[in-house]
């Protein structure tokens, strides 16, 4: 029995139902997700910086993320007096529903027996795979823009330029990297893609294409050492500068949301999804956690270079974007729709 | 549902394009024309055109956009649009003539083919309709000349890009600040050289160049000392 919606055919296999408690679930898991992301962040920062991290809060400091946000929720909500009402309040939330959106695509597992029913471990699987995550892409880049621009603050403003100008060059090169993923896959489905890692991970074969996919992520996610936008030296704080409480906690979700969605996409796309190595084949019901597992890799992996690098110039990043990258993400294109092909 | 849909997409498809036109900030025209392209790529998914949908958002939304907005953020976004120059009239009568002879033509194409079809079910589609497999397929073999002919059509234009960039070869030595917008900040860009603020203000097309003798002599004094010093 399949979804009749009205939108083109995204392949659902499950009744409607299921698909409504599917999307709660996985949203579910999204958010779960990041204040697990937000202690980490802070815990292994602590301990690269030679401190305990916080720790005061529940054993271990554990409770500090949701201490964090009834702190955030429940403040004042505050405008300041040059901001333009509508654009302000629609910004950010703009910001949570693009991430959202993109987290549907991120694939958990593979089709599975759930009471009886046929459902996909999957919010959707598109044919147009990851190209849906950059449309997503674009609109969050509107929720930036809007929400310096409408603060009426000088700094918002700068901050939100400084992001324009940062998501339109690293955007290509992220999209030049997966096609060496999608030239050796022979499709563009997220879960197809995965299936055809069986034999090897494409970390070996299209390493160039995940370096360069990951250097353009860091910028995408504005993660340091990218993080120019809300470089608070130079601009206090970025596009979000004039936002507090409940609009800047849907900003900070945001965030840490494309941080989480981008690992999920770099697992499905390069390190082979819910498969394990050494042909080991572990039950269905494994394959989440497995996928979350490689997923937390990554975010580790974010944080590690944020304790690590400093912040580039922003000449340094738009040449790094243009004169490197896109060259070599081009070439490693090109090289493999060649090898593919002989 | 698909009926709902189509009507509320349309709807806002039509509002925003009537606020491109209609609205008086700059910014605001943007954003509806962002609306406007939006709807447009949600139409085209009820069409089962996916990949044409995506295109839509990531190419015009995600490219073309983000450069409008940013050039519109950065020297417009006043209540009222300067003016600058007023329609003469026989650019009032050109752009009459063209907006009828599109109108002519929509009308044709409405009433010759559109309306008859509206009681019909529609072409029956495939199962791999709009994805990008098929696109590809025919883009690579059934227009395959169209397809070369616009890659080349962007290659020259981005090579045309490129060689204007380069024409203006940096900034000499005695070009100093003449671009009367900056005022005392040292901005080392001559004027009338096609920077983002003189494109947009029509500035060296339609007002004449200042006499750098005469004019913003007193502010850009200091700055010019200062810049000498650091050399």
């Amino acid at each position: 029995m399949n979804l009749n919606v009205p939108f083109a055919l995204v392949g659902y296999i499950e009744p409607w139902w299921m698909v409504i408690i599917k999307s709660v679930v996985f949203a579910f898991i999204g958010l779960q997700l990041v204040p697990v992301v937000l202690m980490m962040e802070r815990k292994i920062l602590g301990r690269f910086q030679n401190r305990y991290g916080p720790n005061r809060v529940g054993l271990y400091g554990v409770m500090t993320p949701i201490a964090d946000i009834i702190k955030l929720l429940s403040k004042e909500p505050f405008r300041p007096k040059t901001a333009i009402g509508w654009l302000f309040e629609l910004a950010p939330i703009l910001s949570i529903t693009a991430a959202f959106g993109a987290l549907a695509l991120v694939p958990y597992g593979p089709v599975v027996d759930i009471f009886g029913t046929a459902t996909g471990l999957y919010g959707i699987d598109v044919s147009i795979g990851p190209l849906y995550v950059f449309a997503f892409g674009a609109i969050s880049f509107y929720s930036v823009m809007l929400g310096g621009w409408a603060s009426g603050s000088k700094y918002s403003f700068l901050g939100s330029m400084r992001a324009a100008a940062q998501l339109i060059s690293y955007e290509v090169p992220q999209g030049m990297a997966l096609i060496g993923v999608v030239i050796t896959a022979q499709t563009l489905s997220l879960t197809g893609i995965v299936e055809a890692q069986q034999g090897m991970w494409y970390i070996v074969p299209q390493f160039f294409g995940f370096v360069v996919f990951m250097v353009a992520s860091f910028a995408e996610t504005n993660r340091p050492p990218f993080d120019l936008m809300e470089a608070d030296a130079e601009l206090t704080g970025g596009y979000n500068t004039e936002f507090g409480g409940s609009k800047f906690t849907l900003y900070f979700f945001a965030e840490y949301l494309n941080m989480i969605v981008v690992s999920g996409i770099a697992t499905a796309l390069f390190l082979g999804g819910w498969l394990l190595p050494f042909g080991i084949h572990p039950p269905n019901w494994v394959a989440p956690f497995i996928v979350i597992a490689k997923m937390l890799a990554f975010v580790t992996f974010f944080i590690w270079i944020r304790a690590t690098l400093p912040r580039l110039r922003y000449d340094q990043l738009m040449s790094l974007g243009w004169k490197v990258l896109l060259p070599l993400a081009t070439l490693n294109a090109l090289i493999t729709a060649i090898i593919v092909v002989a | 549902m698909t009926f709902l849909f189509f009507f509320i997409f349309a709807g806002f498809a039509l509002a925003g394009a009537a606020g491109v036109v209609v609205l008086r900030n700059p910014f605001y025209c943007v954003l509806s024309l962002v609306v406007h392209l939006i709807s447009l790529a949600l139409l085209f998914l009820l069409l089962e055109a996916q990949f044409v949908a995506v295109a839509q958002i990531v190419v015009y939304a995600g490219a073309v956009m983000v450069l409008y907005v940013f050039v519109v953020a950065y020297v417009g976004g006043g209540d009222k649009p300067d003016q600058l120059w007023s329609a003469s009239p026989r650019q009032k009568a050109l752009a009459i003539g063209f907006g009828s002879l599109i109108f002519i033509e929509l009308a044709i194409a409405i009433l010759g083919t559109a309306l008859s079809s509206l009681g019909t079910e529609g072409a029956t589609l495939s199962a791999t309709y709009g994805t990008p497999a098929e696109i590809g397929q025919l883009l690579l073999t059934d227009y395959l000349l169209a397809f070369e002919l616009a890659s080349m059509l962007l290659l020259v234009a981005a090579i045309g890009a490129v060689a204007l960039a380069g024409r203006r070869g940096g900034i000499a030595e005695d070009e100093g600040n003449l671009s009367p917008r900056h005022g005392v900040v040292h901005t080392p860009s001559p004027a009338a050289t096609g920077s983002m603020a003189e494109g947009v203000s029509g500035y060296g097309v339609t007002t004449p160049l200042p006499d750098p003798q005469l004019e913003g002599r007193e502010l850009q004094q200091p700055a010019r000392t200062a810049a000498e010093d650091d050399r």
